[in-house]
């Protein structure tokens, strides 16, 4: 089984753009046994799994190597317990339970009094600048005590000593994959823009002092915050290519707003597929799922409509078309047969599907207070913003039962969601610390899945990558 | 590109005077010809008795306090960017949620009017903005809907549509940061920017 394994991102100092990608290096990941049965019997009904994660055993004497494990677990641990598939006995719990190199000899009783099902038991290895790890997942309750319920060997230049975060990522999603039959996300990235830098915007009188905003991009979990813009404009609603090799984004450093496509892996200037016309806004792009066509929001024909173009600039026509009133806010169905969209045109703004080529028009929302922001996920649930105000809150309507959901609880304002690509997670703004955050939470709205994601200056417009890690 | 622009304003001054400017047909205003003495009999004038300055003008004043006197003009010397921080060109302002032009809005672009008229080769960015109310991806659209409110009524008073942009700045640039209707009301304007003169 060959992988493919996207580096992420690799960036010099503070110095934003172009980044390099390295190729598909030797990644060893390969089954230690195979266990075939583990999985069904995993995946039926029941409650959620407690799984034990604790420290890994190391070379002796290797400190840099213990502190990479050490990393390596504690982010393995939190990727895990981000999916609620297992149950994560928290790390404080099992830290004076000895650890152990051979699964046969692990304290049993111990771990049965935190209620254990599984723990995972590893072996770190350094294989020159690698990590190179024995992972086992180990029964311990009734007939599967003792037993390997799952066993990989995870290395190569993807587990890095310098870079374990992506390898825990990896692993998760590995483990995810094949333990659960899901499609992780831990590997995935998100984009937003940030006013961090305070970078007043040049050519403005100061009373009217514009403050830039940067496009950003981190991990899902808020590690490795790096900009991609440094141009100290104006720069918002950045959208990852299906591929994760690209961002879309709004910028107004021509002096108008306009789309910007940049690639994250070459040096090449932005190209601006919409038209680059001075007098025509554009604004909120969504990539097509197959990645060939952008649709967006227009001012070309006259007022705000939705528009599609293809990626390279060719093919731009207006899909909506629909004079005196402001559509806006466009994203493509999970199949792209579709786009879903807001629009005022019968007096206050609801969300409108429409078909790709600009028929079958349809109402999805009615008497929405303060509409906004439609994100489509691949299990075919529209979350969006609403909210009288002076609040807002995330609601989610999934489309098969047509039932909605009220996803955030009201505290501070909640808006511009985005999904997760596997569809279990929403980031979205919150000002519930204060100012304009990053957050994520459960589909389910449930408080414990909530967590933050950035924590310094304002950050707006987020948007989650469709694929791990790139390539 | 804007050099273009600059030789090519003459020419488009012309084009107003002479009847249409601008490329689509003005919204509002039916546009008199007559170049410099109060063009609006009817815009601003009689409907509003509340707002202030107003009143302090006779019905047919020279437009503008300083027009006319050019080779004394202190703006002549002046950058873009200098006269953008004290503007002559007032900003004009929204009731919530709203693009609409009212009295008030559009006695003070009938003034801008004239500004933009005594000077003829300036290029202008009218800018619309909005209060921190409504999400900021609605906000984005509604600012544009704001700044082309007030380019078409100036189009209408025979400004040349070639000489004004529109860019929408949505909540981003908040003129007061205050979380009051006061700072609200503020925020929520078209205002103009000389991008080149």
């Amino acid at each position: 089984m060959s992988r493919s394994l996207g580096l992420g991102v690799v960036m010099a100092g503070g110095v934003a753009l172009a980044l390099t990608s390295r190729p598909v290096a030797a990644w060893i990941s390969e089954p230690l046994q195979q266990q075939t049965e583990f999985r069904m019997s995993l995946i039926g009904p029941g409650t959620q799994p407690r799984l034990g994660l604790p420290d890994f055993t190391v070379d002796p004497g290797d400190t840099e190597l213990a502190d990479a494990s050490r990393t390596l677990v504690e982010v393995l641990w939190k990727d895990l317990d981000f999916e609620k598939e297992y149950y994560l006995i928290p790390r404080t719990s099992s830290a004076s339970i000895p650890i152990v190199t051979d699964p046969k000899s692990l304290p049993f009783d111990r771990w049965k009094e935190l209620g254990a099902d599984y723990v995972i038991v590893g072996v770190v290895h350094r294989l020159s600048g690698n990590l190179d790890i024995e992972f086992r997942m180990v029964g311990i309750k009734d007939e599967n005590a003792g037993k390997e319920m799952f066993s990989w060997h995870y290395g190569g230049s993807g587990c890095a000593v310098k870079n374990v975060r992506f390898c825990a990522h990896y692993i998760s999603d590995d483990f995810h994959k094949k333990t659960r039959g899901l499609e992780g996300v831990a590997r995935t990235k998100l984009a937003f823009a940030s006013d961090r830098d305070a970078s007043r915007m040049t050519g403005r009188p100061i009373q009217n002092a514009g403050q830039g905003k940067e496009i950003y991009i981190s991990d899902y979990d808020g590690a490795n915050q790096l900009p991609v813009t440094a141009n100290r404009n104006l720069n918002v609603a950045p959208v990852w290519s299906p591929d994760g090799r690209d961002l879309a984004y709004t910028s107004w450093v021509s002096g108008f707003m306009d789309i910007y496509v940049r690639s994250l892996y070459d040096a090449r200037p932005p190209s601006r597929p919409a038209g680059v016309d001075n007098n025509v806004e554009n604004n909120l792009a969504a990539w097509s799922p197959d990645g060939t066509k952008l649709a967006l929001a227009s001012t070309r024909g006259g007022d705000w409509d939705i528009w599609v173009v293809n990626r390279d600039g060719t093919g731009l026509h207006n899909i909506t078309n629909y004079p005196h009133a402001t559509d806006n806010a466009p994203v493509w169905s999970p199949t792209g047969a579709q786009i879903a969209f807001t629009s005022d045109r019968t007096g206050s703004n609801q969300i409108y599907v429409i078909g790709a080529d600009g028929v079958g028009l349809r109402q999805i929302t009615f008497g929405c207070q303060g509409c906004d922001r439609p994100t489509w996920s691949p299990l075919n649930v529209i979350a969006y913003t609403a909210g009288a105000g002076p609040g807002h809150d995330i609601y989610a309507l999934d489309l098969a039962s047509n039932k909605t959901i009220q996803v955030t609880d009201g505290q501070g304002s909640n808006e511009s969601p985005t999904f997760a690509p596997n569809g279990r997670h929403i980031a979205f703004v919150t000002t519930r610390w204060g100012k304009e955050q990053i957050a994520i939470i459960g589909i389910n709205g449930r408080k414990e899945t909530l967590q933050r994601v950035t924590d310094a200056g304002n950050n707006r417009y987020p948007n989650w990558s469709r694929t791990p890690g790139g390539q | 590109m804007l050099r273009l622009r600059f030789v090519l304003l003459p020419l488009a001054a012309l084009v107003i005077a002479a009847g249409c400017g601008g490329k689509k047909p003005p919204v509002t205003q039916p546009t008199t010809q007559v170049p410099a003495p109060s063009p609006f009999p009817g815009a601003g004038g009689g409907a509003s008795g509340g707002s202030t300055g107003s009143t302090e003008r006779p019905p047919a004043p020279p437009p503008v306090p300083d027009s006319g006197s050019v080779s004394a003009d202190p703006l002549a010397g002046k950058t873009p960017e200098e006269i953008n921080s004290n503007s002559p060109l007032k900003p004009v302002f929204f009731a919530f949620d709203s693009d609409e032009l009212d009295d008030t809005a559009r006695q003070a672009l009938n003034q801008d009017a004239q500004v933009l008229k005594t000077y003829g080769t300036w290029m202008i960015a009218i800018e619309g903005h909005c209060d921190e109310r409504g999400t900021a991806e609605y906000n984005l659209a509604l600012g544009d809907r704001r700044a082309l409110a007030a380019r078409n009524y100036l189009i209408s008073l025979g400004i040349g549509g070639n000489r004004i942009r529109t860019v929408s700045y949505g909540k981003e640039f908040p003129f007061d940061p205050g979380h009051t209707e006061a700072s609200w009301a503020k925020n929520r304007r078209a205002q103009f920017m000389v991008t080149s003169k």
